[in-house]
């Protein structure tokens, strides 16, 4: 191919994509969807998961350590009204696994060397450390705070030297400093671009089929892949404000805490955004008329939705359950959104969600040329 | 009017749908710059014949060449050279005429002058409207100018006027009529004789998937009279559209 006929065949589509992003703008309904309806759906999550305070905690507590100072102590723990402690609980596994219940908000464990007296210093010295589940942020870091407040009291008895013998470290047992918000948030987004994505062309190709509109472009030397590519494009511009208008809303109403680079969610976001949007385009693009795509859309969508932590985190999910969600389009964009924002996760440490991402982009993408139709 | 060079040639061509033939082998040519009619009542295959030619449909049997390339095995070379009206014509909404005109010049590989296809059409003042707001005629017209952004050489047009007043049909004969003087080739079918024997060079009479006649409308005429033909009324020397137009006069209402 020749640079000019090269250069011509890219015509249709930076026309295309400039007339059907100006498009959107002027269609109200278009920009419900698009933009405030997934601005609702943020403050009404955001809304639910951002107060969260409780004043008991329900915890265990793991005494590995045998002197006299850690015995004293666990005592003063389950005498002190703030905790709640579950005494049938005596290991760490046992601990984990009420915590993914929900059964419980934290583990307190006092180490084997807990309370023992430093030879050196003449005081008894030790680190505690409060085993928290990630759906459970707040609590975790809250008890750890009051934590911190008993060894104040406690340090005081001995000199007050530096560094303070007794101190409280609080470790996610998934994710360090994550609040329940910024969990949630991922979901909303990726929720958001599935809408885009699915929703979007299942609605839109079977009507323009049944008014003839695709018909007249096949009348033309329009080729479908031209058609696709501008398609995938104005789709991402759109999807990309989509994100910027949500990330924002977020940190200014919700206190998102972005610790990724912006570089990395941007990429992943347009991954997804073009892999979700695939799926619409098989789907719409085969569809005759709407009663054929509607059915389709939502036999895809909601299995996606409640499988890929949307709703609810899929640790909750029985274990078959939770290898096979791995493997779900949405689920791969979601947690890399949510790696990046909470962890930043470099794109090296999401090569499993970028791999999975660009598989499943290839394989819907050759369905939906496989599948697509002009009427 | 004589027929120059043949730029469209039909020969045989037939199509069929699950066992019952909808065009059966039917031939003809139809030269350069001519206004060339297929007449014929609904479902005589008009519309099919069309869509064969403008690589739509798949042929069946026979061939058809356009400029001399055989349309099964050209699609790409075809479509660049035909400009094509629907019967229906529909478009997105909420574009604005001079965004469509881009877009399918844009379709071609190519960038042209909205303004230029708007004002050809009498639609220069609606460039900025969207297609959904227009009336029957207006579409219809920024149907032609949309299907002419590629400057092509032959233009098939499905029962353009259809549904259309007798203002805005004789409008649109006369736009017709222009793009014929720019040389172009137009193939057109219709169900109003009238406009037939106004409009066309040469009309080819369809019906059960048959061409049962095809001359220029006065030879066929002549001929019907040959056989002894007399219409049972008096012929008046005007019609009740001849009163219509004279009383709301030719403008063009929208």
């Amino acid at each position: 191919m020749s640079k000019s006929s090269l250069r011509r065949s890219f015509v249709p589509i930076s026309t295309f994509v400039r007339i059907d992003v100006k498009r959107l703008f002027r269609d109200r309904v278009a920009i419900f969807f698009v933009f405030v309806f997934p601005l609702i759906f943020l403050f009404i999550f955001g809304s639910i998961f951002r107060g969260n305070d409780e004043i008991s905690f329900r915890v265990a507590l793991i005494n590995e350590s045998q002197t006299e100072f850690a015995t004293k102590f666990s005592e003063k723990i389950k005498n002190n009204s703030v905790f709640e402690v579950d005494e049938d609980v005596t290991t760490i596994d046992q601990a984990k696994e009420k915590m993914n219940r929900g059964q419980m908000e934290a583990t307190i464990i006092l180490p084997p060397e807990f309370g023992q007296i430093d030879p050196a210093k003449q005081y008894p010295t030790g680190q505690a450390t409060v085993l928290y589940d990630q759906s459970n942020e707040t609590a975790g870091r809250t008890l750890a705070t009051v934590l911190q407040e008993v060894f104040k009291g406690v340090n005081k008895q001995f000199v007050t030297p530096s560094p303070e013998p007794f101190t409280v470290k609080a470790e996610s047992t998934a994710t360090k400093g994550l609040t329940q918000f910024d969990y949630t948030f991922a979901g909303i987004l990726g929720f958001t671009l599935l809408s885009l994505g699915v929703f979007g062309p299942t609605t839109i190709f079977p009507r323009l089929k049944q008014r003839g509109v695709l018909r007249r472009y096949h009348m033309t030397t329009l080729k479908v892949w031209q058609y696709f590519t501008g398609n995938v494009i104005s789709n991402s511009i759109v999807g990309l404000m989509a994100l910027v208008l949500m990330f924002t809303t977020a940190v200014l109403f919700f206190d998102l805490n972005m610790r990724g680079s912006y570089f990395n969610l941007v990429f992943v976001v347009l991954l997804g955004t073009i892999m979700l949007f695939g799926i619409g385009l098989a789907l719409g693009g085969w569809a005759k008329n709407e009663n054929q795509a509607a059915p389709l859309a939502q036999l895809v969508t909601l299995p996606m939705m409640f499988l890929s932590g949307v709703f609810f985190p899929t640790f909750l999910m029985p274990e078959l359950l939770q290898a096979v969600t791995k493997f779900i389009p949405l689920t791969a964009v979601i947690d890399s959104i949510r790696l990046i924002i909470t962890e930043n996760a470099s794109l090296i440490d999401l090569a499993p969600q970028i791999g999975i991402m660009a598989a499943w982009t290839l394989v819907i993408y050759i369905i939906a040329f496989r599948v697509f139709r002009w009427e | 009017m004589k027929q120059g060079t043949p730029i469209v040639e039909v020969k045989e061509l037939r199509k069929v749908y699950g066992k019952k033939a909808v065009v059966k082998d039917i031939s003809f040519t139809v030269g350069k710059g001519e206004i060339f009619g297929i007449l014929g009542p609904n479902g005589a295959g008009k519309t099919t014949t069309l869509e064969m030619l403008e690589t739509l449909r798949p042929i069946d049997g026979g061939s058809a060449t356009i400029d001399g390339y055989e349309v099964a095995t050209n699609h790409d070379k075809i479509k660049a050279m035909i400009g094509v009206q629907p019967q229906n014509p529909a478009f997105e909404e909420k574009t604005k005429l001079s965004e469509l005109i881009e877009f399918f010049s844009a379709a071609y590989g190519e960038k042209v002058n909205p303004k230029k296809f708007l004002e050809d059409v009498q639609l220069l003042d609606k460039a900025d409207s969207y297609v959904e707001n227009l009336s029957g005629g207006q579409q219809q017209r920024f149907s032609i100018a949309a299907a002419l952004v590629h400057g092509p050489k032959v233009f098939f047009l499905d029962e353009p006027t259809t549904g259309l007043d007798p203002q805005a049909r004789r409008n649109l004969w006369d736009l017709v009529r222009d793009i014929r003087k720019r040389g172009v080739t137009v193939i057109l079918t219709t169900h109003y004789m009238e406009e037939a024997q106004l409009l066309c060079d040469r009309v080819a009479i369809m019906d059960n998937g048959k061409i049962i006649a095809l001359d220029t409308p006065q030879k066929l005429i002549k001929d019907l009279l040959k056989r002894g033909f007399t219409k049972k009324q008096h012929v008046e020397q005007a019609d009740l559209e001849d009163v219509f137009i004279d009383l709301t006069g030719k403008d063009l209402r929208e």
